[in-house]
């Protein structure tokens, strides 16, 4: 387990040196974003159970303000990153603090909400671009603006911070946050009855979860340079880190990055086979997934492929005994 | 008085399911609830284990008022629960929900796995540690759902019907595992409709009947109640029905 | 003069508004389950009117009872093909399992219909009323009474028919319910039916003076979950009553603030309820 492990931590990292092309280089690139955003998703809708349909609310503020503090103040798009991150937890508790103490439908309809709220003001207001949308440096002016031509130090740039976001989602999972989130998502009024106190670990989940949503958003606008209400706020961007994050897997650690892996070439496959977004064809596909999956797999694949191991081995098992016997 | 229960009382609109109900609980006792379905037992129990909040009265547990205390806090002060029908996390392992409530008192994952393991062996369940908790049957989550609670620490146990639907022999079992648990120092208070396992276990009966309390005593004592064969039998004689209240 | 117009027109935009709310408040209040497709429903209803007026020549007493019927029997299909077996699973299945449908129908519209806007013909429902003073559209008279009307109608079989009590008593307690007698599914699934009539009809009714485009589902859903929660978890005159609210609200903000206002006013206002009082005006808090 641990060797195969190994080695495909090994063709991540080797992958844009063999395969050393922009446009695959770019895929890449997109494959590990879009794991970002959906293993950020993926603590709080996951482990938690917390099932958020707006989280493009948190990606949006994250594209945002490095782009903002570019355009207004002329600094580096990194500056706008911290401020993001703290505008990412306000909204996040404005949304979590009224709606954990309820039933779970309500927060998801708040996400849904307060990320279509803030599209709409958002496309109407002049100072942050309106509908048409901020622009980053075109080309580099320091190395801090981290422009860059060739989509690799992209790629090794979020190849990092996932693997920080991972290490963390791991090291949560199995401590007591972790356990205590689990049990959430198994059952409130039990977890209630043991001493968690539940709405207080959801909003843990959900501070973690908008922080890093935010982050990935930030790392999009760097690598895009280009930012819009639509991209940056759009239910298409909250319906990528869900499809993605649901299909690999939810509430596993690997899970999203696996959906990532799959969805995003085949994204780009539909799209230059259906030509272009526009037919809506992709999210025809989009929609008809998330349904079958949501009936028929909601553990995603891992959980399809943890069950056929065990049919598996269970098979062997009879095989031998009836081999023994 | 480890728990004092005075004159609770819980309606729902205009249906009083409880009606000032008094129990008080000394540390060590054994007490049973009975009562007839629907006769406001489980209502009891749920304002004690703080799931409800009463609409007056007051409950205190170990001289701190807990009358309005979410469950979680009930949990943390030493007030545990099971539920009738059994709530574990199913896709689990019994190792894990046993942990959940481990993580109660131990805040670090290798002392809360430790002693989750210790609860396990304590209750029977350590040949399935690893098992998901949808695996074992009704008779094995209730057990589960013991042995979860107990990593929690309780001083008072609220047991809901923990031995309806089991087998005479796992009645038995059941039975020797709350023994166990009462020789550990814990006081429990079972809410439970089979009578002999009432008349075993608890020192000290409650019965409740259309959201009264209307006798309490020893078992054998409550069991031979007039009031009380009226309660479950039905009506034989015209009868006072407060003749017997405490 | 022109405020009380303006709020005229909130109010009957707000009936219909609360017509296709009380379909979801009842279906929430039975199942615990949000339709995330509701908004779909809707504008598959407006689809069906058109449809129906471009290829049938039909009138609004031929596609509005279609666009009912249509959605009625859709309602019940997807409850026995999604929603009954998602809700005995967990949570992230039933939210995606909604959430995914109204994905996968908004761009089935987008493909079959593409995304030009369609109307329906001026002629339908024509001329103006004068109420005095208060000038208002025909359609939109026409859609806020019968919306009215509807709802009320709605209310009345929940409370004095046969059908109507065991829905309720459905929601009250299923077990009991069960032991009674009555079917819990068969009643969900006629929940969702109702639901869905509920929708097309508002759907058919929209669409006699606005805009018909597949993208219309979105926010119709969020102004239907305003509607909800201003009006409690499961509460059908709550929805009534709320739904004329929000509709005065959204035209008041668009007349005295600009269009732009109208969602966002009416979003605002959601985030509002949830902070303050999240049980609305009628409900029970949502356990």
């Amino acid at each position: 387990m641990i060797f195969i492990g190994i080695l495909v931590a090994g063709l991540f990292v080797l992958y844009p040196w063999v395969i050393a092309d922009d446009f695959y280089g770019r895929m890449g690139a997109d494959v590990l974003l879009a794991a970002i955003g959906a293993s950020a998703w993926n603590i709080l809708g996951g482990y938690a159970g917390q099932i958020s349909v707006g989280h493009a609310v948190f990606f949006g503020v994250g594209a945002y303000l490095p782009l903002l503090a570019f355009t207004h103040l002329g600094l580096p798009p990194v500056a706008g990153v911290p401020l993001a991150v703290v505008i990412s937890l306000g909204v996040a508790i404005v949304i979590g603090l009224p709606t954990f103490r309820l039933h779970g439908h309500y927060f998801s309809m708040a996400t849904i909400a307060v990320a279509e709220l803030i599209r709409i003001a958002i496309s109407n207001w002049d100072y942050v671009g309106a509908a048409t949308g901020l622009m980053g440096p075109a080309v580099s002016r320091t190395w801090l603006d981290l422009s860059f031509r060739s989509p690799i130090p992209y790629y090794y740039l979020f190849l990092v911070v996932l693997a920080c976001l991972l290490l963390l989602t791991w090291h949560l999972q199995r401590s007591r946050m972790g356990y205590y989130w689990r049990a959430i998502r198994a059952g409130e009024r039990p977890a209630r009855s043991l001493g968690v106190p539940v709405a207080r670990y959801k909003l843990y989940a959900l501070l973690l979860s908008a922080a890093f949503t935010s982050l990935a958003g930030s790392l999009y606008s760097l690598m895009v340079g280009f930012i819009d209400p639509e991209s940056g706020f759009g239910i298409l961007r909250s319906v990528e880190m869900i499809i993605i994050a649901a299909l690999g897997g939810a509430g596993t650690l690997f899970g999203p990055l696996l959906g990532a892996v799959i969805l995003i070439p085949l994204q780009t496959t539909t799209n230059s086979l259906f030509g272009g977004g526009g037919s809506g064809l992709t999210y025809i596909l989009y929609g008809g997934i998330i349904v079958i999956l949501a009936r028929f797999e909601p553990g995603g694949l891992l959980d399809l492929a943890r069950r056929i191991a065990q049919w598996w081995s269970r098979r062997r098992e009879g095989v031998a005994v009836r081999h023994a016997a | 008085m480890l728990l004092s229960a005075r004159q609770v009382s819980r309606s729902f609109g205009s249906f009083v399911a409880l009606a000032n109900a008094s129990l008080d609980v000394g540390e060590g006792e054994i007490v049973g609830l009975i009562g007839p379905n629907g006769a406001g037992k489980s209502t009891f129990f749920n304002c004690v284990a703080g799931d409800i909040p009463p609409t007056t009265g007051r409950i205190v547990f170990s001289d701190i008022d807990v009358t309005r205390a979410s469950a979680a806090t009930h949990a943390r002060l030493g007030i545990g629960r099971t539920f009738q029908v059994p709530a574990t996390f199913e896709e689990m392992s019994i190792l894990d929900n046993v942990m959940v409530g481990a993580f109660l008192r131990h805040h670090h994952r290798g002392e809360a796995r430790a002693a989750a393991r210790e609860i396990i062996e304590f209750t029977g369940l350590k040949a399935l540690a690893e098992s998901p908790a949808k695996s074992l049957g009704t008779p094995g989550r209730k057990r589960l759902e013991i042995a979860r609670v107990l990593a929690t620490e309780p001083r008072l146990l609220l047991l809901d019907e923990a031995l309806a639907g089991l087998t005479p022999t796992e009645i038995q079992e059941a039975i020797a595992l709350v023994r166990r648990i009462h020789a550990k120092g814990v006081t429990i208070v079972i809410v439970e409709h089979i009578m002999e396992v009432i008349l075993t276990l608890a020192e000290r009966v409650l019965v409740f009947n259309q959201g009264l309390t209307i006798a309490s005593g020893k078992p054998r004592d409550v069991v031979n109640d007039p009031a009380v064969i009226e309660a479950y039998l039905g009506r034989r004689h015209a009868r006072d029905p407060g003749a017997h209240a405490p | 003069m022109t405020i009380i117009q303006v709020i005229v027109g909130g109010l009957l935009l707000g009936a219909v508004y609360a017509l296709f709310s009380s379909g979801l408040t009842l279906i929430w209040g039975m199942m615990n389950v949000i339709n995330f497709a509701h908004g779909e429903f809707v504008m598959i209803g407006m689809y069906v009117a058109f449809l129906i007026v471009t290829y049938l020549n039909g009138g609004p007493l031929a596609f509005g009872p279609a666009a009912a019927a249509f959605l009625f029997l859709f309602g019940i299909f997807v409850y026995y093909s999604l929603i009954r077996h998602v809700m005995r699973g967990p949570m992230l299945a039933q939210i995606l399992s909604t959430f995914g449908l109204a994905l996968l129908l908004r761009y089935l519209a987008f493909w079959i219909f593409t995304a030009n806007f369609k109307t329906l013909p001026q002629d339908l429902l024509p001329g103006v009323i004068n109420v005095g003073g208060i000038l208002i559209g025909v359609p939109q008279f026409v859609a806020g009474i019968v919306a009215i009307v509807l709802t009320m109608g709605l209310h009345l079989l929940l409370t004095r028919t046969a059908v109507g009590s065991q829905l309720l008593a459905v929601a009250e307690d299923r077990q009991a319910a069960m032991l009674m007698g009555i079917r819990p599914d068969r009643m969900q699934a006629i929940a969702w039916g109702l639901s869905g009539a509920g929708a097309g009809i508002a759907g058919a009714l929209i669409a006699t003076f606005y805009y018909i485009s597949p993208t219309v589902g979105e926010s119709l859903a969020l102004t239907a979950f305003v509607v909800v929660a201003l009006g409690g978890f499961g509460s059908v005159p709550g929805a009534l009553a709320a739904g004329l609210v929000v509709g005065v609200i959204q035209s008041l903000s668009a007349y005295l603030l600009g269009p732009v206002y109208k969602d966002i006013i009416v979003y605002g206002l959601f985030v509002a309820i949830l902070w303050v009082r999240p049980e609305g005006l009628f409900g029970k808090a949502g356990a």
